[in-house]
């Protein structure tokens, strides 16, 4: 009977073309408009490290000023004091810890005839690497070792080496940066979490770096740091009283295996700002936070108002749309009346008739889904178009997408015609069948 | 055999009760070709959609070839209406989207068949109303006549025991009526009970048995059996 | 209206097919106005003027790399070169552009001390040339002079004792009389003093987004730093011309240093809004597409409609009624539905913009905006049902007397 109600359903789409054209294009436009700002969520929402993203923590410690505190009170500074981080980096309480920041500097080329080239950078340590599972082509990160014999060693992207060494192995070479020569330790695979989460505060979207040197080398001055600074307090001359200064400007990670360590790592820190009190440091309560990736996006709210607001809208729109369906398909399928009292007089039984007509709607519900996911797909491209770098990477359909695209049509519809064939199943034949 | 037994039927609106039937007695027997008679509101309708299955009777006793229709629900009327009931109306009321094929088809689908089966008599039907050339043509394309051969057909199809006409020439000028009626008898003489609803008394005449029904009730009956008459006695 | 009752009454037999419409009304007119509003909004943020001449201007990067450079002596060297260039009108070194969403802002407080209230502003490290090259209006006191300006080395702490602020800036530091601010001192950096010696009318932050972005101050400074902007502003029509030449001249000049991003405060502007223009673009085709769906639907359900009551309206026309009566019947019909329609709509527009408020820190709506809104769906409604109706007018009195 299935491939029968198809064809039925097939029939009377075709035959009341302008009807089922109105309802697919109402349909298809909800869906797409739907589909387009699902995705854009969904991609700013996405998880960018899966597999430990419940083992990495960004740590907060509420070092900010006591008679203003930081974002009105909300939330701990976003980022940690030099002092800070680099007192949490020496204990080395975690299981990996991470302190990072965001640099720039300028190669210059052994060819002379290549220009200088400015590269975005970010400055770390050894661990950064393992916790955040860089892939390499060549070679590895530094080793911790690196990091505490203040070894220059670099970290180029696939980019960066393509431009200075034709994408060849280069491990083992050096490059001049900032006057001082690095030597290549390895070279980094296309790497593009999408959120950048390791460093939300310099953009969630941005693109990764050129390239990763070993986050000393800001403290002795060898390469510049860049991104944001947040001071509440006036600070000394020079760099040594900027380091020494309660401005914030440093990122901390850790990774912790499991719940205990979580709590102990808490522990850990809480003891550390009761220490820094006597230095007449931390004046505030204590307000330490350990946050998982996920917590940490969610705290930073990586997904755009606009991207909110915009999914709200287009699912009001969806709306409009399965009303005019609901509409459309009550008109149709009572417009049928005389063949649906027909077709009982026939034999049909009212489960029977509700098949069909359901069947119906889902095909015009499946018909609706393609035309959304086409919809949905334009739509991701003129998001991107418009938008621009800032969507880049964040418009595009997966599978996943496209499935649920089709299947959010089909139950909607569904949804949509339920009225419409229950009004069809409880027409009365004997008042149909009498001619007029 | 078709017999109803002091059935009533009383439609119910917010302020008015129409008593449609009265106590109406009725029994058809196998093979039987009867003619329904009466003035316009008499009933006749009614009598017809109670004994088509199309509508419940308010209270009384139908037995349609000894089962007690009363006691089926909507899925078993649904069965009986498709196993033993063919009907033929005034409007023919073929479906306009589908092509005569698939208009015959119809009941075939509900019944089950496989589609061997459902072609065989498909065609086999076709071709007793003399269409089953045009089996691919809309019912738009074809003349009113030729519309309730259609009819007729898909009522065949299924081999019912019992054909219900509700004035089955009404809407045909008196030459394909007579084309109609003739085929009509044919098909009684081939073993279908044939009950036709129509106020056109030379139509009626040609039955071999017409009932007149006056307010809701059996008011005349030329070819009385015996059980009848002990039922309205 | 002799109609109206009947029509109620033809409406009320078919509550649901109504019903839907009105529905399909009302969230449509809920969401449009919401979106238009929250258009305007952005439109609003876009037309603030950020105080440049921004047809006329550029600026790019200076990005020092070579070791024991004299930046100052490189400074003055380009400084002049850029000024002398014909067809510049003047250039500075600047340490941040407005709208170019990355800046540098510091608090100001009318007493010292680290317990005092504060008001944040954008800070541009500028020497005299500042509102020539910028193209500024100087509205009250007075311009920095050559000997004002300070070398300003990386990481130093100290202020000069002069700025230049901007009137909103001065509105919100003495709000009864900004004139007043000239002259006065105020603290920056919680204890150090600094006198206002002019106001310029306007001069937007680098932060589009910051709700301060009319507040900025100039501070005379020269900065002895690595990475630094020279901001350039051309006679009229001669930017695209000069953009070029002066990257050039810069780049040849010197081998030690990067020159990149040479750009017009015209693109940065288009850059800094893009999402506001994507956004705007995104709304704009959501509510024309809205309301063509709804149009459209109320064409669908409207031919529906007289389809099914063809014998009727052809009877009608036999008892007399005429070609504008049937039309009118099925104006009038929609113009009931879209009131009912409108009714909800109304409290869905405002509830939803309650909700926008609520969460996304929009304003409320104006009644204006609804009454628009109302107005709009009205003409829609009357449009779509136009040829439906026209349709219905058109049936023939003789279609009563046909059977079937």
């Amino acid at each position: 009977m299935f491939s029968y109600y198809l064809r039925l359903a097939w029939i009377s789409i075709v035959r009341h073309w302008g009807l089922s054209l109105l309802m697919v294009c109402a349909i298809g436009l909800g869906i797409g408009a739907a589909m387009t700002t699902v995705t854009v969520n969904y991609l700013m929402s996405a998880n960018p490290i899966p597999e430990k993203s419940e083992q990495l923590y960004y740590v907060q410690l509420d070092s900010w000023d006591v008679n203003d505190p930081f974002d009105d009170g909300l939330n701990p500074p976003d980022q940690l004091t030099f002092t800070d981080s680099s007192n949490l980096m020496r204990a080395q309480k975690a299981f990996r810890q991470n302190v990072q920041a965001q640099a720039f500097g300028v190669i210059e080329p052994e060819d002379p005839e290549m220009l200088p080239l400015i590269v975005n950078g970010r400055a770390n340590s050894a661990d950064f690497f393992t916790m955040f599972n860089v892939p390499f082509i060549y070679g590895s990160g530094w080793s911790n070792q690196s990091d505490e014999s203040k070894e220059f060693v670099v970290v180029l992207s696939k980019e960066t080496n393509d431009k200075l060494f034709g994408g060849e192995d280069s491990v083992g070479k050096s490059i001049k940066l900032e006057g001082n020569m690095f030597r290549v330790v390895g070279v980094v695979d296309t790497w593009q979490p999408k959120p950048r989460f390791y460093d939300i505060t310099t953009g969630a979207f941005n693109e990764s770096e050129d390239i990763f040197v070993p986050f000393h080398l800001i403290a002795d001055e060898k390469i510049s740091r860049s991104g944001n600074t947040n001071c509440w307090k006036p600070t000394g001359d020079g760099f040594k009283a900027f380091l020494a200064s309660e401005c914030i400007w440093t990122q901390f990670w850790v990774e912790l295996k499991t719940e205990q360590e979580k709590e102990d790592y808490l522990q850990f820190l809480n003891a550390y700002v009761e220490e820094q009190k006597q230095f007449g440091r931390f004046q505030r309560p204590v307000d330490n936070r350990l946050s998982n990736v996920m917590e940490w996006l969610e705290v930073q709210e990586v997904v755009a108002d606009d991207a909110q607001m915009m999914m709200a809208m287009s699912f009001m729109f969806l709306i409009v749309c399965l009303l005019n369906t609901v509409g459309l398909l009550l008109a149709k399928f009572l417009g049928k009346a005389p063949e649906i009292g027909l077709r009982q007089a026939l034999g049909a039984s009212k489960a029977t008739l509700f098949s069909q007509y359901i069947i119906e709607s889902a095909c015009i519900g499946i018909l609706g889904g393609i035309l959304g996911l086409l919809l949905a797909y334009l739509g991701l491209k003129g998001v991107e178009g418009l938008y621009g770098d800032y969507m880049q990477g964040l418009a595009s359909l997966d599978t996943n997408m496209a499935i649920l695209a089709v299947g959010l049509a089909l139950i909607s519809t569904i949804l949509a015609g339920l009225y419409p064939t229950w009004r069809a199943c409880n027409i009365q034949p004997a008042q149909q069948l009498k001619s007029q | 055999m078709l017999v109803m037994k002091n059935i009533n039927k009383i439609f119910q609106t917010a302020d008015i009760q129409t008593h449609a039937l009265r106590d109406f007695c009725l029994q058809v027997n196998e093979g039987d070709f009867v003619s329904v008679t009466g003035p316009s509101g008499s009933g006749k309708t009614t009598f017809l959609n109670i004994a088509g299955l199309l509508e419940t009777y308010t209270d009384g006793e139908f037995l349609l070839d000894g089962e007690d229709v009363g006691k089926l629900n909507d899925n078993g009327r649904s069965r009986m209406r498709n196993q033993k009931i063919g009907f033929i109306f005034q409007g023919f009321n073929l479906i306009p989207d589908l092509n005569l094929y698939d208009n015959v088809d119809v009941p075939l689908r509900y019944r089950g068949f496989n589609a061997k089966e459902r072609k065989r008599r498909i065609e086999e039907n076709l071709e007793r109303v003399g269409l089953a050339s045009r089996m691919k043509h809309l019912p738009s394309q074809l003349s009113g006549g030729q519309q309730q051969r259609v009819a007729i057909a898909r009522a065949l199809a299924t081999d019912p025991r019992f054909l219900l006409a509700d004035e089955p020439t009404g809407n045909l000028d008196s030459e394909m009526a007579k084309g109609v009626l003739t085929l009509l008898e044919e098909i009684n003489q081939q073993g279908t009970t044939i009950i036709m609803v129509t106020h056109d008394a030379e139509l009626a005449q040609r039955a071999k048995r017409t009932i007149q029904v006056k307010d809701g009730r059996v008011s005349e009956l030329e070819i009385v059996s015996p059980q009848m008459n002990q039922a309205i006695a | 209206m002799l109609e109206t009752g009947l029509i109620l009454r033809a409406l009320a037999r078919n509550k649901i097919g109504a019903l839907l419409i009105a529905l399909q009304i009302a969230l449509t007119m809920t969401i449009m106005v919401n979106a238009i509003f929250m258009i305007q909004d952005r439109q609003q943020q876009m037309q603030r003027d950020s105080g440049l001449d921004e047809a006329n201007t550029f600026y790019l990067t200076n990005t020092v790399f070579g070791q024991d450079y004299n930046i100052q002596a490189h400074l003055q060297t380009d400084l002049h070169m850029i000024r002398n260039t014909p067809g510049v009108i003047d250039a500075i070194q600047i340490n941040a552009v407005p709208l170019s969403s990355s800046g540098w802002s510091m608090a100001l407080q009318h007493e010292p001390g680290e317990d005092k209230d504060a008001v944040g502003s954008a800070i541009y490290m500028v020497d005299e040339h500042a509102i020539n090259s910028m193209g500024l209006e100087l509205i009250a006191g007075i311009n920095f002079t050559q000997e004002d300006i300070e070398l300003r080395k990386d990481g130093q702490s100290t202020w000069p004792a002069k700025t230049i602020i901007t009137k909103a800036f001065a509105e919100n530091l003495y709000p009864d009389d900004w004139q007043s601010a000239v002259g006065k001192t105020v603290y920056i950096s919680q204890t150090q003093p600094m006198q206002i010696i002019g106001i310029v009318k306007a001069l937007q932050a680098p932060w589009n987004g910051w709700n301060g972005v009319e507040r900025s101050m100039l501070v005379p400074f020269h900065r002895e730093s690595k990475g630094s902007y020279y901001f350039i502003r051309t006679e009229e029509g001669r930017r695209d011309a000069l953009m070029p030449i002066i990257e050039k001249a810069l780049a040849e000049s010197d081998k030690e240093r990067i020159i990149r991003r040479v750009t017009t405060v015209e693109d940065t502007r288009k850059r800094s809004y893009r999402q506001h223009n994507a956004t705007n673009k995104t709304l704009t085709t959501v509510v024309i597409t809205l309301t063509l769906i709804t149009g459209f639907g109320i064409v669908g359900l409207a031919i529906f409609s007289i389809n099914r009551r063809t014998k009727q309206i052809g009877t009608r026309r036999a008892l007399g009624a005429t070609k504008r009566q049937i039309m009118s019947y099925f104006m009038m019909e929609n113009f009931i539905i879209s009131a009912i329609g409108n009714v909800i709509g109304c409290i869905g527009a405002v509830g939803l913009n309650m909700w926008l408020v609520s969460t996304f820190n929009l304003s409320p709506i104006s009644f204006e905006l609804i009454t628009f809104g109302v107005v709009a769906l009205f003409i829609v409604g009357q449009l779509a049902v136009l040829y439906p109706a026209r349709k219905a007018a058109m049936i023939a009195p003789a279609t009563a007397t046909r059977t079937i």
